[in-house]
């Protein structure tokens, strides 16, 4: 992830539908988005963002099959070359009786790869700090932000201008 | 509002195609009853098999209305009309299960074993000890009580849920008026449907094998009916829109319901891994033989099931957008709805084919006779059988003949004094001891292939086509009686509106293609 600070122009709407709205417009007057907050998730936004579909998945679907072929794999090393013990009368390769050790293997693969996954794209280390626009877009404002580091002071009074049109109740500049 | 089509119209064509469908099914069933046994039992079992498959396909849309509406769930008010629709046909249901009803008290089936006449009085050779400990359960009071009584319930509540939000439609505004009412029919119906079915289900079908029983069959048997009824729901909903009705009822929707399919196939999975390990890892000869007998005898059933109603499901479902694609669920929906048709075929046939072979045995008068005759030849060596020492080792082996009269472990009879010893004290005791072998030499006898035993074949197929016509006939009939849409639903907004949120790439570009037009 960028370690070098961006100069940020963002704009923070009171309500999910006037954001939209904005993102709508922006899109529409080709303007570059570099991000939007929100503080839940609001229906309909990605595509408007044209956001491509998360392949997270893929790989939750691999660390899985991992997960359950090192649990099988495990269980069956165990109970049938280092250390097999007769359970019940059982024989020493008793499948049913690791299908539940297999099945928690693949969901504790699954979901600890995918979480690792997910922090080390979004670059949340532990210690990592938070850079943050404002605190209210964790609470009830809705935040689109443009990176104006490169722009010119042209372009950030376009922006500003986009901002009142589209009913921004707050315009700010922030440097995170 | 401006939503067109909200009032369902039964075409005479589909009507004459349903009828159709049930005069198939009728003939298939007179010809099943025509080439049978003496007992019928492919008959009697196929009626029992669609009746509870297709009377707990109604029971359990109502549970899933009833849990919806307990939880104030919103996205579902489009599609609510469809399941009240559906649930309706448990007044039919009770009438083909008053059928098995009058069967029981009238002695013109022999499903259950348990109602064979004198098998709980210790004076008569069949008396099987196992059945009269549980003949305070087991008999036709109870029966008729746990199918009549418990389906009786149910459609009053049904029919009452129905009723009142039928009547929200009057309404001048929307408001939680009726909801609440609804809310009172739905909440205490949860308890109610929750515990009744398990009685419904140990009587009608559990009981067929007396003798085992399963703390789990309840839960498993009651996730089959309610996959069977999420399968249906979705291939009613995508025929709905096929014909232009439903047009508000979006991907988003279906997706909801995709969801469903897919969770509660896992939890069948589950449930049905749990009985089975459990079962299996404790390996009590009375719980163990119900899996040897379907794992030896009937191993397409048994592997047939988990292919159907799991692997299928799970693989196919597991991706987000396939749950969004209209074709690739009505498959999946299709495929789930025969597979818990499956289900039950596989819980009801092996064991109904079992008890039809008991009957016919103790009609010749030789339950048990022809496995006698081996210990019996054995028992020459029973001429101290009167010391103490024989009379107790005698007691033990007949308690031990008791405990194994499971099936599974009886072959190891033959080996222990017990059979012997039971032989050569007369009547009284090889009645015990005969009977557990009896069992064990059964459950190891082999077993032919039959159609519609050991695979469902084109009889049981036609049934099947019989009673789903007379289930959509009846649905299509209620759909009409309402409109579609409930028009004062204080969550009919919230339904229209529903967004599942999902993003897929293939849809976002239709997307994309569709706003650039504006």
């Amino acid at each position: 992830m960028a370690t070098e600070s961006k100069k940020v122009l963002y704009g923070l709407y009171n309500d999910e539908e006037d954001l939209k709205g904005a993102v709508k417009a922006a899109a529409k007057a080709h303007l570059d988005i570099m991000d939007v907050f929100t503080p839940f998730p609001v229906h309909g936004l990605d595509p408007i963002l044209d956001l491509k579909e998360s392949r997270l998945h893929y790989l939750g679907f691999i660390y899985g099959a991992i997960g359950a072929t090192f649990g099988f794999m495990t269980m069956t090393w165990v109970f049938t070359r280092d250390w097999p013990i007769v359970f019940g009368g059982k024989p020493y390769w008793s499948v049913p009786a690791f299908i539940p050790i297999t099945f928690e293997m693949t969901v504790l693969f699954a979901a600890w790869g995918m979480t690792i996954t997910f922090y080390t794209i979004c670059g949340m280390w532990p210690g990592v700090k938070a850079k943050s626009l404002d605190n209210r877009i964790t609470d009830d404002k809705f935040c689109l932000a443009f990176d104006v580091t490169d722009a010119t002071e042209g372009d950030v009074d376009k922006l500003k201008g986009f901002f009142t049109q589209s009913q921004a109740a707050e315009v700010n500049v922030k440097t995170i | 509002m401006n939503l067109t089509n909200t009032q369902f119209v039964f075409e005479s064509k589909t009507k004459s195609i349903l009828i159709g469908g049930m005069v198939l099914g009728a003939l298939c069933l007179i010809l099943t009853y025509l080439n049978d046994d003496a007992y019928h039992t492919r008959f009697w079992t196929n009626f029992l098999h669609n009746s509870v498959y297709f009377t707990g396909i109604a029971f359990t849309s109502m549970f899933f209305l009833s849990a919806q509406i307990t939880a104030f769930a919103g996205w579902n008010s489009l599609v609510k009309r469809v399941w009240e629709a559906m649930s309706q046909f448990m007044w039919v249901g009770l009438i083909l299960m008053a059928v098995l009803v009058a069967g029981v008290w009238g002695h013109f089936h022999h499903l259950y074993h348990w109602n064979t006449p004198g098998i709980t009085d210790p004076a008569n050779p069949i008396f099987d000890k196992i059945i009269a400990g549980k003949a305070g359960f087991l008999n036709a009071g109870w029966y008729t009580l746990g199918t009549l009584g418990f389906l009786a319930i149910w459609y009053f509540w049904a029919y009452n849920l129905r009723k009142a939000s039928v009547a929200q439609d009057t309404e001048e505004t929307a408001s939680f008026a009726f909801y609440k009412k609804q809310r009172k029919w739905a909440a205490s119906f949860l308890p109610l449907g929750g515990f009744l079915s398990t009685v419904f289900i140990w009587q009608s079908v559990m009981s067929i094998d007396p003798h085992w029983y399963s703390t789990m069959f309840a839960w498993y048997s009651m996730i089959s009916m309610w996959l069977g009824s999420i399968a249906l729901t979705v291939m009613l909903l995508i025929y709905l829109k096929s014909l232009g009705y439903l047009e508000y009822v979006t991907r988003e929707h279906l997706h909801d319901v995709g969801k469903f399919l897919f969770g509660i196939s896992v939890f069948w999975t589950y449930l049905w891994f749990d009985q089975f390990m459990l079962i299996w890892y404790a390996n009590n000869g009375e719980e163990t033989i119900y899996f040897r007998e379907r794992m030896m005898h009937y191993p397409v059933l048994f592997w047939g099931n988990l292919l159907l109603n799991f692997v299928t499901p799970f693989l196919i479902l597991m991706r987000n957008d396939t749950k969004r694609k209209f074709g690739t669920m009505f498959f999946v929906a299709l495929i789930v709805f025969l597979g818990h048709w499956w289900d039950y075929f596989y819980m009801i046939k092996p064991g109904a084919r079992i008890a039809a072979n008991e009957a016919k045995e103790i009609s010749e008068g030789n339950f048990g006779k022809h496995h006698k005759a081996a210990p019996m030849s054995e028992a020459a060596p029973a001429t101290e059988a009167h010391t103490p020492a024989a009379t107790e080792e005698h007691a033990t082996a007949e308690h031990a003949a008791h405990d194994t009269v499971a099936h599974e472990a009886a072959p190891a009879a033959h080996e222990t004094p017990a059979a012997p010893a039971a032989a050569a004290h007369g009547e009284a005791a090889h009645g015990e001891a005969a009977h557990a072998t009896e069992h064990g030499a059964t459950n190891g006898e082999e077993r032919p292939f039959k159609a519609g035993f050991t695979l469902p074949g084109f009889l049981e197929l036609g049934t099947l086509i019989g009673f789903l016509s007379l289930y959509l006939f009846f649905f299509f009939n209620q759909l009409t009686k309402s409109s579609l849409v409930p028009w004062k639903d204080p969550y009919l907004d919230e339904s229209l509106h529903h967004e599942t949120g999902a993003l897929i790439s293939t849809e976002v570009d239709a997307h994309h293609g569709h706003d650039d037009h504006h």
